[in-house]
């Protein structure tokens, strides 16, 4: 399990998708995933009560949808990986939100779990419930299927880019080692 | 301004950083004290093992389990009753023997909340950086360390290589000048959550806080605990004070201290402190003075007020921000809340004193002066967990635990408990709670629970009032304490 808990985001390409919106800030991982959970070890079953603290059909409107659309400092509090693996475990592909606690952000990309995807207000307010859009990393863009709009996502710095990229920070990290070695052999 | 002026926490990071990739970062940060507990790092542990690797220092790690251990006298042995919690535990006492962790395990005097028994163990040092996969790491920066919360992938990459990759954050300045009004009634607890409610929950965010003013140097050890304790409640990355003399003596003695310790307290002194030519990224400054006991109304901790006003109006909370306003709306309906009702006519059915923000000996003793010869409301059912055993220990030492038993509270064994409702300490749907821990989110204590944040004082009055009161006009007694 530990190793592959989810790496279902390592690649840049654009991902097209339902919406699930909740139009509010400080979106926490207690109802993200309520404390109660921590204890499941089988990621299918601990997905089955993501967001169950906000909504409780959110599992059934998952199958539908790729992406969470939400507001400012999205994912505070507890420093819970459970949260993104969660969410990812019920078909989440990236959060679009207007920005994002810390240690959500990093918990998503360490383990490659979705994309934390940096919007702005126009792009919070154009997005509704059930809208279709398309985040398109490599192009700095989210797109609204459902409307026609299109809308500038904030890009990931290089390195995060990266450990997306490489599937997680372990993975990263192993592809820079195996790099330099290489280099090495090349130099000697 | 000085070439080489610089804040504490960048002399913490500077002297930690093994690399820095390119010239904006992240840097892998060398990690002095790994704490480990049972709930985010399973998977971090069988990462190890599916890799084939070893825990790079296991000297440097310690474990605990707290978050999910019964504390119900009686009921702390094995098999435990929820079977995937005594799976959690297994797991990490199978998981410390195999790679050679030191555990304190459920049934040894050390247990307790891992950021209680950190500092009171002596394995929390001034300016060592610190990680555990627990977001209230940033307790242990009162003895001014760098100490911070990481996922469960982090965890596995500390156990692996003892670094972490990160972003350098910004310095941020909290300045609480001049003193507190009522020095027993309004409370670091009080501080704090003032200092939440006026910056915002992602006031600090992509900085760490150094606490600095007269008010941060007047306060305990312990008091300065509970003020970076919930840093992370103001979105930042870390908070931390200056260590000074009471931050040496406090460390003095304790089991694990190291035996150099006096030579590096001399290495300390000289340099563990923000230069008077540094410059902050950002600034807040507090009075003291104007804060009164502070109780929280909604569903985040910014989400407060004081204990003299009323539930307030969500257009007026909201002041012409929109999203504020909303989130007022639907934190009150949550909480079930009328706007306007005064804080101290809401009748509370629990007190909770209890969680790494507020279990420590200091607060027991504050909390029992509201509660001695006194007896809890009808209708309120009131509990202590100590945040350790050593703490429990030492409060009973004192007859704290008698005062308690006597005013009709539970006394109970030390963990987090109904801080975030993992074990069987939980509310009911609807039940509403005092209580002294850090998160007031919806569901924290169990779902449809309602809780309130306050300090263990007034947490302790409410309990024997059955609604909150304004300590400062209460009539305390310090009897034997």
């Amino acid at each position: 399990m530990g190793g592959e808990r989810n790496r279902n985001v390592s690649d840049n390409n654009a991902v097209t998708g339902g919406v699930i919106k909740y139009a509010r800030d400080n979106i926490d991982t207690d109802v993200i995933i309520p404390g109660q959970y921590l204890k499941i070890h089988d990621y299918a079953e601990l997905a089955t009560h993501a967001m169950e603290g906000l909504d409780g059909d959110f599992h059934s409107k998952a199958k539908n949808a790729s992406f969470i659309v939400a507001g400012r400092n999205f994912g505070c509090g507890s420093s819970r990986e459970h949260a993104p693996i969660a969410l990812a475990h019920s078909g989440i592909k990236a959060v679009a939100a207007l920005s994002f606690a810390r240690i959500f952000y990093r918990n998503a990309v360490d383990g490659a779990f979705l994309l934390p995807i940096e919007i702005g207000e126009d792009a919070y307010e154009g997005t509704g419930e059930g809208d279709v859009v398309t985040i398109d990393v490599k192009a700095g863009q989210m797109r609204n299927e459902t409307t026609g709009r299109r809308y500038e996502i904030k890009p990931f710095s290089e390195i995060i880019g990266k450990i997306i990229e490489a599937g997680g920070l372990f993975r990263y990290g192993m592809q820079q080692k195996q790099q330099k070695q290489q280099q090495q052999q090349q130099g000697s | 301004m000085a070439q080489n002026a610089s804040t504490l926490f960048e002399k913490i990071w500077d002297s930690h950083e093994v690399l820095r990739n390119g010239a904006d970062g992240p840097s892998l940060l060398y990690v002095d004290r790994h704490m480990v507990h049972e709930v985010t790092s399973p998977q971090a542990f069988e990462g190890l093992r599916a890799n084939s690797r070893k825990v790079r220092r296991p000297g440097l790690t310690v474990a605990t389990m707290d978050h999910n251990v019964p504390t119900t006298p009686g009921e702390r042995r094995l098999p435990m009753a929820d079977q995937t919690s005594d799976l959690q535990v297994r797991t990490l006492e199978e998981n410390c023997r195999e790679f050679g962790i030191r555990l304190f395990g459920m049934g040894s005097p050390d247990q307790g909340i891992v950021h209680v028994i950190g500092p009171q163990l002596g394995i929390t040092l001034p300016g060592a950086t610190i990680v555990c996969g627990d977001s209230h790491t940033s307790t242990h920066g009162a003895f001014g360390a760098l100490a911070f919360g990481i996922g469960t992938s982090d965890v596995e990459h500390v156990l692996a290589s003892q670094t972490v990759w990160m972003q350098k954050p910004k310095s941020l300045e909290i300045m609480i000048r001049g003193r507190m009004s009522g020095p027993r009634a309004v409370t670091a607890k009080d501080v704090i959550l003032y200092v939440i409610r006026k910056i915002g929950t992602d006031g600090g965010a992509g900085h760490v806080a150094e606490y600095r003013g007269e008010a941060v140097s007047d306060m305990s050890m312990e008091q300065r605990m509970t003020i970076c304790n919930m840093s992370i409640e103001a979105g930042a990355r870390a908070g931390l004070v200056a260590p000074d003399e009471k931050t040496f003596e406090y460390l003095r003695g304790r089991t694990y201290t190291p035996e150099n310790y006096e030579e590096m307290v001399n290495v300390w002194e000289k340099t563990l402190r923000t230069d008077s030519k540094a410059s902050f990224a950002k600034r807040y400054e507090i009075d003291a003075g104007r804060i009164a006991p502070q109780v929280s109304w909604g569903t985040n901790p910014g989400m407060t007020c004081d204990v003299t006003e009323a539930v307030p109006d969500p257009a007026e909370y909201g002041d012409g921000d929109k999203s504020r306003e909303d989130s007022a709306r639907k934190a009150l309906q949550y909480m079930g809340l009328e706007p306007g009702t005064p804080m101290t006519e809401i009748p509370l059915d629990r007190v909770f004193i209890g969680s790494c923000t507020n279990a420590r000996l200091e607060d027991l003793i504050e909390a029992s002066r509201a509660v001695r010869g006194r007896k809890i409301a009808r209708g309120v059912s009131a509990m202590v967990v100590p945040g350790s055993q050593a703490v429990k220990r030492s409060a009973e030492e004192m007859g704290l635990d008698v005062i308690f038993k006597d005013a009709g509270f539970e006394w109970r064994e030390s963990g987090c408990s109904m801080c975030l409702g993992m074990n069987p300490d939980i509310l009911m749907p609807g039940e509403r709670c005092a209580s002294t821990s850090n998160r007031n989110f919806e569901g924290r204590q169990g779902a449809g629970g309602r809780t309130h944040l306050a300090s263990p004082v007034m947490a302790a009055a409410a309990a024997v009032n059955g609604h909150f009161v304004d300590v400062r006009e209460m009539d305390m007694q310090d009897g034997a304490v």
